[in-house]
C-alpha cells in the first residue's frame, strides 16, 4: 500500500509537470510549419526580396502581407504555379474572395471570370483604395478606349462619370446580380434614382409621356453624346424634333398607332415599296417584330439606327454563320480574308430587307457581280470558270467562285475553300488526280 | 454442383433477357437507325430546260411528284413509280404564280403552294389551273396575317404558320376557320410547320436549332426537344414519316436530321457539297408511303431523291 501511494505521488507530479510545461513554457521549436528561426516570420522575405519594403509603405496593403503571411499565398520552396503561388491565378484569389462573382450574376466582368484579377488589383498593395493598380476611371480607361474617346469627344457628358466612384456610380466592378453590362441596377431604377421623374421638367422634356418605366437607353446614351440630353448620335428624325406623335398616341398613352409592320411603311414608303416587290422579303421583315428585330426606334449608336452594330445584330438569328465568320478571322491561313468576312459587313453581299435572289444576296450572280467588284476573277487562278464551264458535280450548275470558296468564310480552312486543303479541293472534281 | 449450373445460366438469361428488353425499349424510344439511299435526282423538265434553285417539293404518298421549280416561277408535276421517273413531266404555270416555294397536295390531288413574293398560299387544281388563294374565313381578331409556311393534314385540313400574329391557324378543308394555338414565349423564330400521323403540330425554330409541338386539340405548344445545335446549323424545314419520326432539314449544314416522335435524335444523314446525295442549302422536304425521300436541293438546282432503310 506504501509504495502505491508513492507510485501515486510521483506520477501527479510528473503530469503537473508535463502539463505545466506544455502551457506555460514556450516551447523551443521554430516559428510555423516551415520552422522559421524565432523572430524571422514576416521579415525573412524582405531580406531578399527588398522591393516589397516600399510596398509594405503604400496606403493600401494586401492583408496578409501586411500580418507578414507571405506563405498565404506562396510557397518559400518550390511549387507548380508560377511566382511560387501556392495555387493556381485563376483559383488562388476566389479562395478568400469568393463573393466577387454571385453564383446568379446576370452580367459579369470579363477579367473576373477569367480570374485575371491582377488586371486591376496590385496584388501586394498600392495607394489606391482596393489596392487597385490605377486610381478611378482612369482604371476603366486602360480597356474600354472607346468609351473614355467617345467621352472626351462628346458635347454633353454625363456628369456622375466625373463626380464621385466616376464608372462605378452606375457599374459594378465584378459582376452585377440585377442586370446586365454590370449596372448596379436594372434600368430605369438606376437611372431615377438621381434623375427624378416626378419633377416637372423632366416631364415637360418628355413631352408628358411616362416613361418612368421605360428603358432609357432606348434614347439615351448614359456615357455622354453631341446631342442635348445625351440622345445617341443616330437619332429617329422624329425623336430629334419632338414628334413623338409621329408614331405614338398623344400623351400620357405610350402605345404606338400601329404596329410596327405597319407603322413604319406610313412614313418609309420607297424603302417599302423597294422591299415588296422584290420575290424574297427577309421573312422577319413582315413578323410581329417587324423593322424593330435589326433597327431602334428611337436612337442608338449605329448608322442607320441600327441597335447594335451590324455583326451583332445579324448573329442574334445567324449565329451559325457567324460563328464560321469570327473563325474564319482567327486563322492564321486566312490572312487574306475577304474584306467584307474580315469587317462583318454583311450587307456588302446580302440585302438586309429583300432580294431577289437566294441567300438575299443584292446581286443574281454571286461570283461576277459580287466578288469581282474586289477580286478581278479573270486574273484570280487559270482555272476555268463562267457560264460556259459546267460543274461536273452537278451539270445544272457552272463553275464560280462559290464551286472552291465559302462566301461567309469557311472556319479553319485556308483562303476560304470549301476544304481543308487545295488538294481535297482539287480532287472533288479531278478524281483522276487522286493519290 | 449442377445446382450451381443451373443457378449461372438463370442468372445469364436473366442479364440477357435484361439487356434485350433495354435495348428493344430505347430503340422504340430513340426509333431504329435509320439511313438513306441515294436514288436519283431530277435535274430538269422533259423539254430539257435545267431546274433553278428549287425549293419546293410534295408527293401525294403514292407517284405524284410536284416540284416547286422557284427560280424558274413554275410547278413541274412528275410520276416517280417504282423507282424510276415516267416520261410526262407536266409544266404548270400562272400569271398568278410568281416565286413558288413550300408546296402541299391534298387527298383530292388540288395542289396548293406559298407564293414567297406575294406571301400568300395559292390554290391550282389537280390540272394545275388557278383556282384562287386560300383566305382564311372567320378569322378571330386579328384578321391580319402572313403565312411563312403551311401543311395540310390527312383530313385535308391546313395548318398555317402566322408569323404576323404569332399563332398557328388552323383551317378546315374549305378554309374556314377552326381554331388557333398561340406560338410559345421566347422562341426565336419559326420557319416551318409540320403534322404528323397523330394530328401532332410540330414547330421548328430555326434560331433556336428546337422544335416544338401541340399534341392534338392542344392549346399551347411545349418545346419537344432540347436544343439541337450540336447536330443542325440552321433547321429550316421539317416533315413526318408515317410512323411520326422527325425529319428537319438543315439549311446551312447541308443535311437530314432524324428525330424520333420523342424528339430524341436518332440519325444525320446526307452532307455539306455538290455530289448526288450531297445537299447544298436544301429547303422543302417530303416523305411518301415507300420511304421514299424528295429533297429540294435549292443551291443545287436539283430534288434529291434517297429511299429509307433501317
Amino acid at each position: 500500500m506504501k509504495s502505491l501511494d508513492f507510485n501515486f505521488k510521483y506520477a501527479t507530479l510528473f503530469t503537473v509537470y508535463v502539463v505545466f510545461s506544455l502551457v506555460v513554457v514556450k516551447p523551443a521549436y521554430p516559428e510555423g510549419k516551415f520552422k522559421l528561426r524565432p523572430g524571422a516570420k514576416g521579415k525573412i522575405c524582405l531580406k531578399c526580396h527588398e522591393t516589397f519594403k516600399q510596398t509594405l509603405k503604400s496606403r493600401y496593403v494586401h492583408p496578409l502581407l501586411k500580418k507578414g503571411k507571405c506563405t498565404g499565398c506562396h510557397v518559400p520552396h518550390t511549387s507548380s504555379h508560377k511566382n511560387l503561388l501556392t495555387a493556381d491565378t485563376t483559383k488562388l484569389c476566389y479562395e478568400c474572395h469568393k463573393k466577387v462573382l454571385p453564383e446568379k450574376a446576370r452580367s459579369a466582368h470579363k477579367v473576373v471570370v477569367e480570374a485575371n484579377c491582377n488586371k486591376c488589383h496590385n496584388s501586394h498593395g498600392s495607394n489606391n483604395k482596393f489596392i487597385l493598380i490605377k486610381s478611378g476611371n482612369e482604371l476603366c480607361f486602360d480597356c474600354h478606349k472607346d468609351i473614355s474617346d467617345n467621352i472626351k469627344n462628346v458635347r454633353f457628358k454625363h456628369k456622375s462619370l466625373e463626380k464621385d466612384k466616376g464608372c462605378l456610380n452606375c457599374h459594378n466592378p465584378h459582376a452585377s446580380a440585377k442586370s446586365n453590362s454590370l449596372l448596379r441596377n436594372s434600368m430605369p431604377s438606376l437611372c431615377i434614382k438621381c434623375h427624378k421623374t416626378n419633377k416637372s421638367t423632366f416631364r415637360q422634356q418628355h413631352m408628358n409621356y411616362p416613361v418612368a418605366k421605360s428603358d432609357c437607353s432606348s434614347c439615351h446614351n448614359p456615357h455622354g453624346s453631341n446631342k442635348r440630353g445625351m440622345v445617341f448620335d443616330v437619332a429617329h428624325s422624329d425623336v430629334a424634333r419632338r414628334k413623338c406623335t409621329t408614331c405614338h398616341q398623344i400623351a400620357p398613352s405610350l402605345k404606338t398607332k400601329q404596329p410596327p409592320s405597319q407603322l413604319c411603311r406610313e412614313c418609309h414608303k420607297t424603302m417599302a415599296n423597294q422591299t415588296f416587290t422584290k420575290k424574297r422579303v427577309h421573312w422577319p421583315v413582315v413578323d410581329s417584330v417587324s423593322c424593330l428585330h435589326c433597327h431602334g426606334p428611337h436612337a442608338t449608336k449605329e448608322q442607320k439606327l441600327l441597335k447594335d452594330p451590324q455583326l451583332q445584330v445579324c448573329g442574334e438569328c445567324h449565329a451559325d454563320t457567324v460563328e464560321l465568320q469570327e473563325a474564319s478571322k482567327k486563322n492564321p491561313n486566312n490572312d487574306k480574308l475577304c474584306e467584307p468576312v474580315k469587317t462583318g459587313n454583311c450587307t456588302s453581299c446580302h440585302s438586309p430587307h429583300a432580294a431577289d435572289n437566294v441567300l438575299l444576296v443584292n446581286e443574281a450572280s454571286i461570283s461576277f457581280d459580287i466578288c469581282a467588284r474586289c477580286h478581278q476573277w479573270e486574273t484570280h487562278s487559270t482555272h476555268p470558270i463562267g457560264e460556259k464551264f459546267i460543274d461536273i458535280r452537278d451539270k445544272n450548275l457552272s463553275v464560280t467562285c462559290l464551286s472552291c470558296h465559302r462566301a461567309c468564310g469557311t472556319g479553319n480552312n485556308p483562303a476560304m475553300l470549301t476544304f481543308s486543303s487545295t488538294y481535297e479541293l482539287c480532287i472533288q472534281c479531278h478524281v483522276e488526280r487522286r493519290r | 454442383m449442377t445446382k450451381m449450373r443451373k443457378c449461372c445460366r438463370k442468372i445469364s438469361l436473366a442479364a440477357t433477357s435484361m439487356l434485350v428488353l433495354a435495348s428493344v425499349v430505347t430503340m422504340s424510344s430513340s426509333g431504329a437507325e435509320v439511313k438513306f439511299r441515294y436514288v436519283t435526282s431530277l435535274y430538269s423538265d422533259d423539254k430539257n430546260i435545267p431546274l433553278k434553285q428549287p425549293e419546293g417539293v410534295a408527293s401525294d404518298g403514292k407517284s405524284l411528284l410536284l416540284v416547286a421549280d422557284t427560280g424558274n416561277g413554275r410547278l413541274l408535276r412528275y410520276i416517280f413509280k417504282d423507282g424510276f421517273l415516267e416520261a410526262e413531266i407536266v409544266e404548270i404555270r400562272s400569271p398568278q404564280l410568281f416565286y413558288p416555294v413550300k408546296t402541299e397536295i391534298n387527298s383530292r390531288g388540288e395542289i396548293y403552294t406559298l407564293d414567297r413574293k406575294q406571301r400568300s398560299i395559292v390554290r391550282l387544281s389537280s390540272e394545275g389551273e388557278f383556282r384562287g388563294y386560300l383566305n382564311p374565313a372567320g378569322l378571330p381578331s386579328p384578321a391580319a396575317y402572313v403565312p411563312r409556311s403551311f401543311t395540310i393534314d390527312k383530313n385535308d385540313n391546313f395548318y398555317i404558320l402566322d408569323i404576323l400574329s404569332e399563332r398557328v391557324l388552323i383551317l378546315d378543308p374549305g378554309g374556314k376557320y377552326v381554331g388557333q394555338i398561340k406560338f410559345p414565349q421566347g422562341y426565336g423564330f419559326f420557319s416551318d410547320i409540320a403534322v404528323d400521323v397523330n394530328g401532332t403540330v410540330l414547330l421548328v425554330d430555326g434560331v433556336n436549332a428546337l422544335v416544338f409541338s401541340a399534341a392534338i386539340n392542344s392549346a399551347a405548344f411545349s418545346p419537344l426537344t432540347e436544343s439541337l445545335k450540336q447536330y443542325v446549323r440552321f433547321p429550316a424545314s421539317l416533315t413526318t414519316d408515317d410512323r411520326g419520326r422527325i425529319y428537319l432539314v438543315d439549311r446551312n449544314g447541308g443535311s437530314i436530321t432524324i428525330l424520333g416522335q420523342d424528339g430524341i435524335f436518332v440519325e444525320r444523314q446526307s452532307g455539306l457539297g455538290w455530289k448526288e446525295g450531297q445537299l447544298n442549302y436544301p429547303a422543302q422536304i417530303c416523305i411518301n408511303a415507300k420511304g421514299e425521300i424528295f429533297v429540294a436541293d435549292t443551291r443545287n438546282s436539283r430534288v434529291q431523291i434517297f429511299k429509307v432503310f433501317e
